[in-house]
């Protein structure tokens, strides 16, 4: 008799590996092949998760066709199934794998629109947090403005790319043929910055010098540190647009090193 | 005499809290706009516990939803039957959804979906053993305990069976409740449905169910699906009204069990509101009559 632990491992091989020989000798065939049997699970399996991805990539989706989409979405969850049950977070790597996708390959923008794609989805699940408040930076000691550390709000990422995704992607979700014909593939990169606000998730193109900025701040460092890459007056512009945007949610101060911490107290 | 009970109307508005022994409806994305800014006369909604994981709209919209309604949540993927225990992640996410929106039911299935960490997007079926009743009962126990309250454990719908199965399922289902606690969620069409495609009675399987561990009702649509020229297998994909063998199934359902939350379930093509709306209207029907004739009974 099986464990249960080999029983579970050889369905997984039929519903992953698609091999069914390890699984068919413990079932019951009860006047229906096994395979057929295994097929009912193995289609739930393959349009449950193509599903997730259709609806994490509806861009990408329209850009190769349903079809191809299927196609793909099946080879990527037979490489790359989920490792959890919150299917939200399911497809993360789906623009790297299609980035490496040979079918794919002429639509050479088609992993940056899924880069995109990816981006809002994460936007629209992120925990909800309380952005920061003007009120709270007014009270902070002019000498730690260097060593202010900003905590980003979990929904907000910053990405670049060689083409204009943001214009393909809104083009190909409105199923405007006109302004997708209008777009130049060969326009000049483009800096973005992905957020989920109270009225949805937007994508907004920023500056090469802010986005450098933002992406140090966002990344935790201190003020000063993240400086080198902007002017201060643009500095300023860029700050007070993302307090006021509410795209941080906390600060920490990073004090000076301290050598000699009064221990006596403690004692 | 029936015609002297007041006549309530079909469905009512039930304050949040606690799930009343009335028809509910699935609550998915597509009426989340059209329940926040509407509010339809529904007794009270379950969603998939899942979807609410994150932040953003679809939290947002159930939280105001919330306010309104009793609300219920049904995960479909804590794997309660996977040998290799639960997914701490997971368990913690989920107590996470029940602090926020604190539910007046929370349930789970009899079927596992996740082996090496690898999550198989289904609803898997186990092999009724012993080691299996070990397992579950085990990973029930966690559940609770983690959650620190009683979860109610559905009936699977299964399209195959293991050789080295030894318990009927309502057996297995039964002794689970026994020695964990935790109640059953009898979901009448899978029992229609495996009922069917594995040759049981489907009455027989009711009345296994220990009565007192009876904590809610599903009713959804299945399909008919020819399978090799001949053979019919029913496949439980929520995708259609429930079928009248199932009305018929429910009938028995409440005269063994009693008045019990019951829920209309719907996950494919799934339709407008007022269909769900029309499918609970005949839930609660039943529920109605069956309470009607208790009380003739009682009065007789």
């Amino acid at each position: 008799m099986p464990s249960l632990r080999e029983v579970q491992h050889a369905i997984r091989r039929s519903l992953v590996e698609r091999e069914d020989g390890a699984i068919m000798p413990y079932m019951v065939a009860d006047g229906l092949a096994c395979e057929q049997r295994l097929a009912i699970y193995r289609n739930t399996f393959d349009c449950n998760l193509a599903n997730v991805l259709r609806l994490s990539y509806p861009a990408v989706n329209r850009l190769v066709g349903s079809e191809f989409f299927d196609g793909a979405a099946e080879i990527f969850v037979h490489e790359r199934p989920p490792r959890a049950a919150y299917l939200d977070e399911y497809g993360a790597d789906f623009a790297e794998f299609l980035a490496a996708f040979p079918p794919a390959a002429s639509l050479p923008y088609l992993a940056d629109v899924a880069q995109l794609e990816w981006a809002v989805n994460r936007a629209l699940h992120a925990p909800d947090a309380v952005p920061l408040d003007a009120q709270q930076l007014a009270g902070l000691d002019s000498v730690d403005h260097d060593s202010v550390r900003f905590v980003v709000h979990p929904s907000i990422t910053l990405l670049s790319g060689n083409y204009p995704v943001d214009a393909i992607w809104r083009a190909v979700l409105a199923q405007d043929d006109e302004a997708l014909a209008a777009i130049d593939l060969a326009a000049a990169p483009v800096w973005l910055l992905v957020q989920r606000r109270a009225s949805g998730v937007e994508v907004t193109r920023i500056d090469d010098a802010a986005w450098h900025f933002s992406h140090a701040l966002f990344a935790g460092q201190p003020l000063a540190a993240a400086l080198p890459d902007v002017s201060a007056t643009r500095a300023a512009t860029v700050l007070a647009d993302h307090i006021a945007s509410g795209r941080f949610v906390g600060y920490t101060i990073e004090k000076p090193n301290i050598d000699t911490l009064p221990s006596e107290i403690a004692a | 005499m029936l015609g002297s009970l007041p006549t309530a109307p079909a469905l009512s508005r039930v304050q949040c809290g606690p799930i009343p022994a009335a028809a509910g409806i699935g609550l998915r994305f597509p009426h989340h706009q059209l329940v926040a800014e509407t509010r339809p006369l529904v007794a009270w909604f379950e969603v998939h516990t899942e979807n609410y994981m994150g932040g953003g709209k679809p939290a947002a919209y159930l939280d105001a939803i919330r306010c309104d309604y009793p609300v219920s949540l049904h995960g479909v993927g804590l794997s309660l039957g996977s040998a290799e225990g639960l997914d701490d992640a997971h368990l913690e996410r989920i107590r996470l959804v029940v602090q926020r929106f604190e539910p007046g039911l929370v349930s789970e299935h009899l079927a596992w979906n996740v082996v090496d960490g690898t999550y198989l997007a289904d609803l898997l079926p186990l092999p009724m053993t012993e080691e299996a009743l070990d397992v579950v009962c085990r990973n029930v126990d966690s559940t609770q305990t983690h959650l620190k309250r009683k979860i109610l454990v559905e009936n699977p719908s299964s399209y195959l069976r293991f050789q080295h199965s030894s318990i009927p399922e309502w057996e297995f289902l039964a002794a689970v409740a026994a020695r964990t606690g935790c109640g059953i969620l009898c979901d009448v069409n899978n029992i229609y449905v495996s009922a069917c495609n594995h040759d049981w009675d489907a009455s027989a399987y009711l009345d296994a169910l220990p009565i007192e561990a009876i904590g809610e009702i599903h009713l959804a649509g299945h399909a008919e699906r020819r399978v090799d020229g001949e053979r019919v297998l029913r496949i439980d994909d929520h995708g259609s009204r429930v079928a009248p063998e199932v009305w018929k199934l429910y009938a028995e359902a409440l005269q063994r069990f009693g008045a019990v939350p019951t829920l209309i379930e719907w996950d494919t093509d799934i339709p407008a509101f007022d269909v769900l709306q029309d499918e609970a209207a005949q839930a609660q029907s039943h529920l109605e009559r069956f309470q009607a004739g208790e009380a003739h009974a009682i009065a007789a």
